[in-house]
């Protein structure tokens, strides 16, 4: 194998553990915490940067020089997106009279 | 709901556009067929009495009120209707007014106040400028129990309201960016990609470039792109800091989480600035924007070490450095300005503003309100 | 040969690699699901339909990758954008009941 190659396919397995890590954070965080508010965070945060490493490393899979530029582009468009929605999400919550959940209230 | 006015008096909230004139014309003619006993003719603003240079608005609203007035009072002599009380009034000044439904709510109060049966709108009219409210306003307002009409004036330009004026630069920047967005996707050298991309983005192009933008490309716009590619590192960088610390928390038997609403008044224009930042606090992780009204973010952080950097103000200071340039950058931290407010738990300084998110006003002393957060 | 025949260790190749990703992707969507069932508000079911819309794209990507299938990038950016209008779409309808958009 290339020492060139090494490096790729080292990268590779790097980001799709480390995607696989922070999706199961953004799970975790989806699962565990107390609001919806506090859920967004992990939704839009930790899954995003989950989604990132994930397409990075389909991205130094397939190559840049062929379909590899759509990943690049699909992960652009996760990194505008996802805080977006997260943001409208919460905003529907906020504007439905949700109160964020503070310590000692009740979990929901 | 208030009781449903008698009186078939005429309000016309006014704005200068180019159909003004003639509404002021068709108000006058109809009132005086009528036997209207009063026609008011209002100003909402969409600004505040403290706000600075507010001297200047009010001075404008006021010149604009009379000359109004004046017309009025001309085209009323001409319809024999001489005697027919004319009266004029600035509204909403003890607040921001910001959507539509808040607008309605102002008129509505007025003409109830003033026994006005019928509101008259100028087919132009849009208080905020850039934002297509006219229709959403008439939809409030129709389930108030006023009258509400359109004055049935010539537009000088057929245009739909939403959308913005066409010109080539704008037109030419949408044409090739979908065009790129396409050969992105597809392969150029092959002609049938490259006919039907062209024909899409002239579908696009001819379609959309008026909604899209709504000012033209400057040279200020590669200037920004260039510092926005340096940007987008260093929200990489924070991105994965703070995730990595969000994570152990979240990964934490006893999931330490203090969650906290909080308020901070930034310094960014409205637009495109304005969302790069709101989408820049989300992104990090701890923060979310979880409203934006102007200049007020209304921001819930996860933990107080997330809170921290939020009030210190950094990616604000990027905001400013992409779209304003350097010089801009440099200002005090949110915290320093004293623009920030916990409005939950043991510290806060503020209340939730709740109230305000339907149509109300803002809370009055969130302004005014001395932290311990904010005097540090 | 491209990147994804190459063998890392013991016959497994990269593209296999991806695909036991996607595997794991797929069993963390799982887990997501909970919420989406659970709510209890209709915000909370939204976000966990989003982040549900975004685990299926790096899904969708990985398999592409793993399988060599470059159409499923594709699919993936549809996918992507769908599932942005919806949570946009969604969460606008719930507050304003169908007003304006």
């Amino acid at each position: 194998m290339e020492p060139l190659t090494t490096v790729r396919v080292a990268l590779i397995a790097v980001f799709t553990l480390l995607g696989l890590f922070f999706t199961f954070v953004s799970m975790t965080g989806v699962i565990r915490l107390p609001d919806v508010y506090s859920r967004a965070h992990t939704a839009s945060q930790a899954d995003t940067l989950g989604a990132g490493f994930a397409l990075a490393a389909v991205a130094l899979t397939v190559g840049l020089a062929g379909s590899g530029f759509k990943s690049v582009l699909l992960l652009f468009f996760i990194f505008v997106t996802n805080p977006t929605a997260a943001h409208a999400i919460a905003r529907a919550a906020f504007e439905d009279g949700n109160v964020p959940w503070t310590e000692g209230d009740e979990r929901r | 709901m208030g009781v449903t006015p008698v009186a078939d008096g005429i309000v016309v909230p006014v704005e200068r556009t180019a159909t003004l004139r003639a509404t002021v014309g068709h108000a006058a003619a109809e009132a005086a067929e009528a036997g209207a006993d009063a026609l008011h003719f209002v100003y909402l603003a969409a600004w505040r009495d403290d706000d600075p240079h507010v001297e200047r608005l009010r001075q404008d609203a006021t010149d604009l009120l009379e000359q109004v007035a004046v017309w009025a009072e001309y085209d009323l002599e001409d319809a024999n209707a001489p005697d027919l009380r004319i009266e004029t009034a600035i509204l909403g000044t003890d607040a921001y007014l910001f959507g539509p439904g808040q607008y309605a709510e102002r008129l509505h109060e007025y003409a109830d106040a003033n026994e006005l049966g019928t509101v008259l709108l100028d087919p132009e009219y849009t208080p905020v400028g850039n934002t297509a409210l006219l229709q959403p306003m008439e939809f409030e307002l129709s389930s108030t129990g006023l009258t509400v009409r359109e004055a049935p004036v010539d537009r000088p330009s057929r245009r739909e309201r939403i959308v913005s004026e066409l010109t080539g630069l704008r037109f030419g920047a949408v044409f090739a960016l979908s065009l790129l967005f396409y050969f992105v996707l597809g392969d150029p050298t092959y002609p049938f990609d490259f006919v039907t991309g062209v024909a899409s983005a002239a579908i696009v192009a001819i379609t959309l470039s008026q909604v899209t933008l709504d000012h033209d490309p400057t040279l200020e716009t590669p200037k920004r792109i260039v510092r926005g590619a340096v940007y987008v590192p260093v929200l990489l960088w924070e991105i994965l800091k703070s995730n990595v610390v969000v994570a152990r928390v979240i990964l934490s038997p006893s999931l330490p989480i203090e969650p906290t609403t909080t308020r901070m008044r930034v310094l960014v224009g409205s637009g495109l600035p304005l969302t790069t930042l709101a989408n820049s606090i989300t992104l990090t992780p701890g923060t979310l924007t979880v409203r934006a009204s102007d200049e007020d973010l209304i921001v819930h952080t996860l933990i107080p070490w997330a809170r921290e950097g939020l009030f210190e103000g950094s990616l604000e200071r990027w905001t400013r450095l992409i779209f304003y340039g350097r010089e801009a950058a440099r200002l005090p931290t949110p915290k320093e300005r004293g623009d920030c407010d916990v409005l939950q738990g043991p510290d806060a300084t503020a209340d939730l503003p709740f109230a305000e998110t339907d149509g109300g006003e803002r809370v009055e002393d969130a302004a005014e309100s001395k932290s311990e957060v904010t005097d540090e | 040969m491209t990147v994804a025949d190459t063998v890392v260790a013991g016959g497994l190749t990269v593209g296999d690699f991806l695909l036991y990703a996607a595997a794991g992707f797929v069993v963390l969507a799982l887990g997501m699901t909970y919420r989406a069932i659970r709510g209890p508000t209709m915000q909370d079911r939204v976000l966990a339909v989003n982040v549900l819309g975004t685990n299926t794209v790096v899904i969708l990507a990985l398999l592409g990758a793993g399988l060599g299938e470059p159409t499923f990038l594709d699919i993936a950016i549809v996918y992507a954008l769908l599932n942005f209008l919806m949570a946009i779409a969604i969460s606008k309808f719930t507050v304003e009941r169908g007003g304006v958009l």
